[in-house]
Parts: structure tokens; C-alpha cells; sequence
């Protein structure tokens, strides 16, 4: 059984129809790239899966469970994490607490055993911050543990949110255009990132990328898009020879 | 049998064992780890030398095979060097910031049958070369994050080593003890790769008493006690690191603590406020011209009182240094200063409680020692080479000197060459180098060590190096000078990142200048000039006009004939993977001066 289903997913926002029967599933273990030209609606996928949107019709499973009309927390709940497009952080807030936040739907204690910080409170505290605390060492920002998100530089900001979304232990993680506005050698350092979350962690990951270096060098299987409908799906080697995803990338000779 | 003949007797395993049943319990190591210390006692250190030297045995290490250890810092780097060590085998440092070339030349040369590798960066060096190296049997990974789908027949996990050697010692508890006690002094213990200014690196072998009768006699000088707290920064494969990280806790007890990461060093030491540091020119250097241009931003009081106080500390420094009477009024005004200045900062740079603070492996520029002297931190210059197994001299308590390195340590017989070489005989004075007869002969003759350095001694008998032997320059006019007293000079300001003197049968002397990215790219902003790169900057007429300032200001304080008449700065940052410099981020002259022959010529015209 495939992690993430996705069968016949249509949307539209009054005259415009977003996705016109998109389909594809991502196996467990999976690195699914998903790309296509602006305004393709690649990100409108994620916000479907997130449940953000309902989707006019189609369906959508994770693990063979039914995910339409869920609220996002409980799709959250279900495992799914997302990064997004712009940086999505509490920026004034450190990055410890922007973790531990990841980490919420697993504290069971109430506002009231909060306030005290005691016995059971405590010990859920501490079973979570170690989990961040793993992930702070994974994503190597210890040096930023107690440092004000707002104050830290576009690269590490985006690695912190990639670590909010891990915190969450998920089972599938949606990163909406990972390594964008970064220069080479952050783009090396997430794309080496990305794959140690896969081989690790074994999360099925599905990425929005325009860095197509980065997409053809480290995703297992990659969907193209154009115009709401789905134009080829295959390998990075197939998707690089396909013709129709060519003329989506280049256009064609009138 | 005197106690002292009685401690050269002894080697380091079992020094480590005596440790560790006088200690048991308490605190040896403390490693940063999800943002807390752990603590690592005397006995669970134990544990892990005893469980992982068993391992190697059980995968077939004998007495006397070389295993080296590649990555950075941590814990297990000292249980894995111990480890070999009691098992009979010689353990060999290599620096993780090698290039897998350099990595594979010492695994190559020191024919090593196992490696220790801290993470994958490091592993996938050894994978990459692992063809041409047929001795080696196995590689063992500390940190096994990103190479759990590697599935190369080399590659052991740290842990299962240490699981199987577990096995061995609950099946025969007294094997770990037979085996310590079967190590002689006389073995070759480790082996210490230099970093060779010139040529291929060279691996002395170190024995067991060359280390112990260093001990012996570095803690005439300088007693450690059970107390201090060392933080381990420097390469463990240097000798002076390895003295500090391993050797002297195995004799003192002390504990040494391990930062998170290096990003992190600078809190990290702030937490653990060190007692002893060791450290080198460059890293005190950075520390100057970071404390001299934060200094720029700070507070309009904060600047005021640092730029009133500084030169009443480094007077107070002086008078102590001269041993003058200090006035009570200055003194009360440098008590005023520290609480307000001084303290403050060495707090910030975590420097607070270091009592006993030595710098080596390159010589250090007096302003920066007078800088550090007059905020209170009495900086050391020690003297010695990876032959005489780190320490050759030291100053004693707080007789300093500035511009000498103190007097030879007890145990060490010397003498001045007649022309100006240091020699020196004693029981720590290397076994040779590995594998090369013939550098040995060059070096040791007749029993003395011929240290290549040039050197003198002043009335009161402190050691004043000069240069090395091979890089006096000799001008034209057959004037004899020192270049690295001048580029330390030069490196004082925080513009001026590295300095290469050119003058060997020349008319004048010139320099090849590297400016410092961060100071001169944050002075550059200040002044509104544009700049890209690091080569944009260099080239930059403005930047040239604040070096020629610089450079005008340390020719006032030098003799007309050392001073620099010309000079260019370099369009590239000196880098290790061009061979520039040395592991220990030593300038290599001869490289430098054939690299960059053409800019040389054209000062000359």
C-alpha cells in the first residue's frame, strides 16, 4: 500500500480549474519531486493535502485512510509536516520554543498542570525536548538553540522550519520549495539534509523544487505538471528525456 | 629505585589504570550533547577503553600494529587512542581537515590496519581510497548518521566493536589487565605525523617513557590539579593537544570537557570557564581583533572606559612583568579597571577563571601577549617539537618574559651550536621517524636532537627562539634576519590576516600580505567603499592605503633594515587544499614564494 494516495484530484476556484484529475502515490521511503512551471498548482496540491482546501472531487489517502473533509490539525495529527514557500516560523520566538511547538500535539497535560511544571507535566517536557533536541543536532543549528528566529540568516531560518516540521515525527513531509533564495553551498547543505531525513528518519518526503539540479540529483521519482494537469511522472532520467516536459519547460516552435 | 626512575618505568595505560581506581566515580570527561554536559566518570571511561581495546584485539590487532584515528574531538577519539595504546598497538592522529590525499599518505606510510573515523565526511574520505590501501583491514565509525545504507564490508560501527569487546571481558575479566600490564615503556606508544613546512609530513614515534618523563617534568612547571578543567579545542593529533587532552589528565586527574560543535566553541567555553588553556598565536590573535573591533560598536561608555583602561592594565602588566613595585594608586586603579573592564570581558570570552594560560607551535607577537597580559591573563609561551614530545621550555609561575619562552623544563641537558641551532638530549627525545631511517640520522646524532631552530639564551637564561634555521632570510647586503618576528608584528593588526616576508638575497625586504576578510569587508562598510569579493577588496586603492598605514606603523618599531619597503597584497585567501599552509595552518614559504614567483619579481623592479 502506497504511504500517500492520490487519485483523480480535481479543484476549482470559481471559473478556474486549478487541477484537472491529478493522480500519483508516493511509497514509503520515497523522495517524490514534484515540478512544473509557475502557476502549475503544485502548491495548491500540498494546501489540498494539508486540507486547506477541500478538493471538488478525488480522493486522498494516507496510509489507505480516507483525508477529505479533515481539519489540518487533524491531518497534522495523522503525520503529515510541511515546510512552506515563505518561512513560516514564530519570528519572535527562539528556535527551541519554535520546535517544542512542532512537538505540541504530542503534550497531553493541560494548561492548568502546565502552570505547576510538575510530575507528569515535567517528564513530558523533557520526553519532548529530547526529541528536539535530536533533531537541533540532525539539522546541526545548535549554535542557535537560544537565538531569536527573527535575527538568524535566510539559510538557517529555513533549516529551523524544516526542523519544526520534523519535530512533528511525521510520516510524510511536504516541503514547499526547500532550498529557494539560497546560494550554493546552503543549497548543498539541504540537499544533503533532505536525503539524511529519508535514509534516517525514513520519511516519504514530496518536494516542490525549481532547482532542477537539485530535483533530478536527489529525488526517486518525479511528477510533472502543467496547467493543473499532470504531464508525465517517472524517474529523474525518464522526466529529463520526456518531450512533453520539455515543451512545458522551453515551449515549442510555432 | 627513586620514585621519579620509577614513573619513567611506567607507561600511559597503566598511569590511566591507577587513575581509575583512585578516581573511580568522579568526573573525567564532560561532553556537550543536546545542549547539556554529560558527565563521563573515571570508571565509565575505563569501561569504554577496556571494551573497545578488547574489540580490536578480538578483529586481530597485535602489539605494535599502527591504527589511526581521523575526525574531530570527542570522547571516543581517547577512548580509541587508550584503547590501542593497551592493547600493545600504536595509535596515529590525522588531522580530519586533511584532503583524502594527505589522508591517504599517512594511512599508506604508517601501513595502519585500522581506522577510526568520527562521521561519514571522514568515512567517505577512507571509502574513497580504500583501494589503495591494502594493509587496511577495517574501519570503525563513531557516528554512524548518514551512512547506515553504506554497506562497504570495511566499515564496523564504533558501538558493536566496544559490544563484542563487552562479551570478551565478561568471558574472561582478567584479559584487559594482562594486556595493560604487558605494555613496556619502551614501546612506541603513538605516532605523531608533523605537519612539514617543507615536504611530505614525517611520523615521529613517541614511546611510552618519552611520554612519561614529559610528564615528569611539565609538572615541575606547571602542576595541573584535579581540580582544573581543560576544554579540548586544538587537533588531538598534534602533540601539545594530545599532552593536554590525554597525557596530563592521566597524571593529574583533571577533567577535560568537550564542545558541542565548533560553531558553538565560544559559548560552550563561556559555560565551562577552563582553568588551563591551551592554545595558539592564531586563535589569540582572532580573539584580539574580534574584542578590537566589536569594541567599535559597542556602547559609547563601554569604548570609553575599554580605551581608558587597556593602557593602564598593560602598565600594570609591564611593572609586574619587570617585577616593579606596582603604586598603590595604580594598583587601585587597575583593581577599579578590572572590575569593570577586564572581568567583564574575559568573562565574555570565557576566559574568567583560566589560571595558567600556554600558547604554542608558532611564535606569538609580543602586542598580543601584552595585550592579553594587561587584561589580566598571564599568557605563557612554551617552546618544543613533536621530537622532544611537545615541552622543551616554559616559563615557571609567573616569571614571564616577553619574547622568550622561559627556561628548559627539568630533565632536558642542551646546548647552542655554534651556528645558533638548539640541540637537546633526554629520555624525551623521540624514538625516530617511522619508516625513515635517514630524516632520523639527520635530526639525532650522537644522542642530541638537532631542533632546527635558531636560538639563544639571555642573562637570566630564558630561551629566546629566533626562526627557524631554514627560514633566515639573508639580504644582499649579508644582513642575517628573522622574518617571523616581523610578520608577527605585521599580524598584530586586525587588517592583516597573514604576512610572508621576501628578502633571502634581495636588496630590501618586502611582504606578501593577506588582508583579514571580516575586519577590512566591516571597515570597508564604515567607509562606504563598494566591494564584492575578497579579491575585489584586495584590489581596492583605498584598502591598499590602510595596509601601507598599517605596515608604516610596525616599520616605526623595527630597525631600518627590517623594515618592509614594499609590499602587495594577495588576491586569494591562503588555503590548506592549495598547500599554502600546513594543518596547523603554517604558512609554507617555499611554496608560496614559488606561487606566487611573478608578484615577488615585480616588487624587485
Amino acid at each position: 500500500m502506497p504511504r500517500l494516495e492520490i487519485i483523480d484530484l480535481n479543484i476549482h476556484f470559481g471559473g478556474i480549474r486549478a487541477l484537472n484529475g491529478v493522480s500519483f502515490s508516493i511509497e514509503d521511503h520515497q523522495l517524490f519531486g514534484l515540478i512544473g512551471p509557475n502557476g502549475a498548482g503544485k502548491t495548491t496540491i500540498l494546501n489540498i493535502i494539508n486540507g486547506v482546501y477541500p478538493p471538488s472531487s478525488g480522493r486522498l489517502c494516507l496510509d489507505g485512510q480516507d483525508m477529505i473533509g479533515l481539519k489540518p490539525h487533524q491531518i497534522a495529527k495523522m503525520g503529515v509536516a510541511r515546510t512552506f514557500q515563505n518561512i513560516e516560523l514564530f519570528k519572535n520566538m527562539t528556535v527551541i520554543d519554535n520546535l517544542m511547538l512542532g512537538r505540541h500535539q504530542f503534550i497531553q497535560s493541560g494548561i492548568l498542570a502546565g502552570s505547576f511544571y510538575l510530575g507528569k507535566c515535567l517528564n513530558e517536557e523533557m520526553i519532548n525536548r529530547d526529541r528536539v533536541e535530536e533533531i537541533i543536532e540532525f539539522l546541526e543549528i545548535e549554535a542557535y538553540r537560544k537565538k531569536v528566529v527573527r535575527m538568524l540568516p535566510f539559510g538557517i531560518q529555513k533549516r529551523v522550519e524544516l526542523g519544526r516540521a520534523l519535530s512533528m515525527d511525521p510520516k510524510i513531509l511536504l516541503l514547499d520549495e526547500p532550498c529557494s533564495g539560497m546560494n550554493t553551498e546552503e543549497t548543498e547543505d539541504m540537499a544533503r539534509f533532505i536525503l539524511d531525513i529519508k535514509e534516517e528518519m525514513g520519511v516519504s518526503i514530496m518536494m516542490i523544487e525549481h532547482n532542477m539540479e537539485v530535483v533530478m540529483d536527489i529525488a526517486d521519482r518525479i511528477c510533472v505538471i502543467n496547467f493543473g494537469i499532470k504531464i508525465a511522472e517517472g524517474n529523474p532520467k525518464q522526466i529529463q528525456s520526456d518531450p512533453r516536459v520539455i515543451k512545458a519547460y522551453l515551449g515549442e516552435d510555432e | 629505585m627513586t620514585l621519579e626512575k620509577k614513573m619513567i618505568e611506567l607507561t600511559l595505560p597503566r598511569l590511566f589504570e591507577n587513575r581509575v581506581k583512585e578516581l573511580g566515580d568522579a568526573v573525567a570527561l564532560r561532553e556537550k550533547k543536546k545542549g547539556l554536559w554529560r558527565r563521563i566518570s573515571w570508571n565509565e571511561y575505563h569501561t569504554h577503553v577496556r571494551d573497545f581495546c578488547l574489540g580490536l584485539r578480538s578483529l586481530g590487532l597485535q602489539k605494535g600494529d599502527r591504527v589511526s584515528i581521523l575526525g574531530d574531538n570527542c570522547p571516543e577519539w581517547l577512548y580509541a587512542d587508550l584503547a590501542v595504546q593497551c592493547a600493545g598497538g600504536i595509535s596515529v592522529g590525522v588531522y580530519p581537515t586533511n584532503s583524502y590525499i594527505q589522508v591517504r599518505y599517512i594511512l599508506d606510510h604508517s601501513q595502519s590496519k585500522f581506522v577510526i573515523v568520527k562521521d561519514q565526511e571522514q568515512a567517505d574520505k577512507v571509502l574513497l581510497i580504500k583501494d589503495q590501501l591494502p594493509q587496511m583491514e577495517r574501519m570503525m565509525v563513531i557516528d554512524l548518521k548518514g551512512l547506515r545504507k553504506y554497506d562497504d564490508p570495511l566499515l564496523t560501527s564504533f558501538c558493536e566493536v566496544e559490544e563484542t569487546g563487552k562479551r570478551i571481558h565478561e568471558g574472561t575479566p582478567s584479559l584487559f589487565r594482562e594486556m595493560i600490564e604487558s605494555t613496556k615503556s619502551d614501546d612506541v606508544a603513538i605516532i605523531v605525523y608533523t605537519s612539514g613546512t617543507t615536504g611530505p609530513p614525517k611520523g615521529a614515534m613517541l614511546s611510552h617513557q618519552n611520554i612519561t618523563s614529559v610528564l615528569d617534568s611539565f609538572f615541575e612547571v606547571l602542576r595541573i590539579q584535579r581540580e582544573d578543567s581543560l576544554v579540548s579545542v586544538l587537533p588531538l593529533c598534534h602533540v601539545a593537544e594530545r599532552l593536554f587532552s590525554l597525557f596530563i589528565p592521566m597524571k593529574s586527574g583533571c577533567t577535560i570537557n568537550f564542545a558541542e560543535s565548533i560553531d558553538t566553541l565560544q559559548a560552550d567555553l563561556a559555560e565551562i570557564s577552563p582553568t588551563i588553556l591551551l592554545t595558539v598565536p592564531r586563535i589569540l590573535e582572532k580573539i584580539h581583533s574580534a574584542v578590537t573591533i566589536k569594541m567599535q560598536d559597542a556602547h559609547p561608555v563601554k569604548k570609553w572606559a575599554y580605551h581608558q583602561f587597556l593602557p593602564i592594565g598593560q602598565e600594570v602588566a609591564e611593572q609586574r612583568l619587570f617585577k616593579q613595585e606596582v603604586s598603590l594608586f595604580l594598583r587601585f586603579v587597575y583593581w577599579v579597571a578590572y572590575l569593570f573592564v577586564f572581568r567583564p570581558l574575559r568573562n565574555r570570552l570565557g576566559l574568567l577563571q583560566v589560571r595558567e594560560c600556554v600558547s604554542g607551535a608558532a611564535p606569538l607577537s609580543k602586542d598580543i601577549m601584552k595585550f592579553f597580559h594587561g587584561i589580566g591573563l598571564m599568557v605563557k609561551e612554551a617552546y618544543g617539537l613533536t621530537e622532544c614530545t611537545g615541552v622543551f621550555s616554559m616559563p615557571l609561575g609567573d616569571d614571564i618574559e616577553i619574547g622568550t619562552v622561559g627556561k628548559p623544563i627539568p630533565g632536558w641537558e642542551y646546548k647552542i651550536a655554534d651556528d645558533g641551532e638548539i640541540l637537546m638530549k633526554g629520555p624525551a627525545v623521540f624514538a625516530g621517524y617511522f619508516r625513515d631511517e635517514e630524516a632520523t640520522k639527520q635530526v639525532k646524532k650522537e644522542g642530541w636532537l638537532f631542533s632546527g631552530d635558531i636560538g639563544e639564551f639571555d642573562a637570566r637564561g630564558h630561551l629566546k627562539i629566533t626562526d627557524r634555521k631554514k627560514e633566515i632570510l639573508i639580504t644582499a647586503s649579508g644582513k642575517n634576519i628573522a622574518p617571523s618576528e616581523i610578520e608577527n608584528r605585521l599580524k598584530f593588526s586586525p587588517f592583516i590576516k597573514e604576512a610572508i616576508i621576501i628578502g633571502d638575497k634581495r636588496p630590501y625586504l618586502s611582504a606578501l600580505i593577506q588582508i583579514d576578510l571580516d575586519n577590512v569587508a566591516d571597515w570597508a562598510q564604515r567607509k562606504e567603499i563598494p566591494f564584492t569579493t575578497f579579491k575585489s577588496l584586495s584590489r581596492d586603492p583605498e584598502v591598499y592605503k590602510l595596509i601601507q598605514e598599517e605596515v608604516d606603523k610596525a616599520n616605526k618599531e623595527l630597525s631600518r633594515i627590517e623594515g618592509i619597503k614594499k609590499f602587495v597584497l594577495l588576491e586569494k585567501e591562503l588555503d590548506r587544499d592549495d598547500d599554502e599552509l600546513t594543518a596547523t595552518m603554517k604558512v609554507r614559504r617555499e611554496m608560496i614564494e614559488k606561487k606566487y614567483g611573478d608578484l615577488i619579481e615585480k616588487l624587485y623592479q
